[in-house]
């Protein structure tokens, strides 16, 4: 095996010259799609900053802070139900692709 | 209001008793909700990758049981002035306190309920994708045990300063 190593270059050359480029067949695209993360930090910062945002913003024109506290509550479910419409409609997507793969694929 | 009988020294402590319920307890309702069903979603995601995303649900239920406890917090947070400026009657500082419990310990209920729903309900969606409607609509009537501790706490919050 030895005899092998380099294909007749020495160590020290085989080291120094550049790694020929092998065409990688492996995937290397992130296993969790951009738009699915940019959604999901979407949700996260709405999640934080919208009821407590909401709250203080009805405070600021005018109303009582009991109704100000609903509004936040409202907001906080608001913000629920557009991530429940949004996970819904992403696997409806998901699924008709699959369906459209799995048709052409028997045709 | 000068002191007297009906605002003594220490009435304050029970308003902030009740800031710290609301947080305290309305937290650990999220946290036990968010890290049960955390637990189901984990189990699913190694099997079902696709899923994660609609199992998610839960998790932004926990979320909101501490934005509840939050609100009320703040709102009696608001109503509070050092004493030379107000001095407040122990009725209002038990009123504060009533209202931060029921939204705390209804918020331990409902997110007791969204842990253990969501930890069955995402491992059974798993198997069976109709449970999903099942699931999210158990989800709701549980959330909605936290809403009631709000809304009893905001009434009880705008009596207080009347």
């Amino acid at each position: 095996m030895a005899s092998r190593r380099g294909q007749g270059k020495s160590y020290a050359e085989a080291v120094a010259s550049p790694v020929p480029e092998k065409p990688s067949d492996s995937d290397v695209t992130p296993a969790v799609p951009t738009n699915v993360i940019f959604k999901l930090l979407g949700f996260s910062v709405a999640m934080i900053s919208l009821p407590i945002g909401m709250y203080f913003i009805a405070v600021k024109f005018g109303a009582s802070p009991t109704v100000a506290g609903i509004i936040a509550a409202v907001a906080a479910n608001v913000v629920l139900f557009t991530y429940v419409y949004v996970a819904w409609q992403d696997d409806r997507l998901e699924r008709e692709a699959e369906t459209k793969k799995n048709n052409k694929k028997a045709q | 209001m000068a002191d007297s009988e009906f605002s003594p020294k220490f009435a304050p402590f029970f308003s902030f008793a009740g800031i710290a319920a609301a947080m305290i307890f309305g937290s650990m309702g999220a946290a036990y909700g968010t890290a049960k069903s955390g637990i189901g979603i984990s189990g699913v995601g190694t099997f079902r990758s696709d899923l994660i995303m609609k199992s998610l649900v839960p998790v932004v239920m926990s979320g909101i049981i501490a934005v509840y406890g939050l609100v009320i917090a703040v709102l009696i947070a608001q109503d509070m002035q050092p004493p030379p400026t107000q001095n407040m009657s122990l009725y209002t500082g038990f009123m504060h306190l009533a209202s931060g419990l029921s939204v705390g310990l209804a918020g331990v209920a409902a997110g007791y309920t969204i842990g253990i729903v969501g930890d069955a309900g995402v491992r059974a969606y798993m198997q069976q994708s109709r449970v999903y409607v099942g699931m999210i609509l158990i989800l709701i009537f549980g959330e909605v045990l936290g809403l009631y501790g709000l809304i009893v706490g905001l009434i009880l919050n705008s009596k207080s300063h009347g």
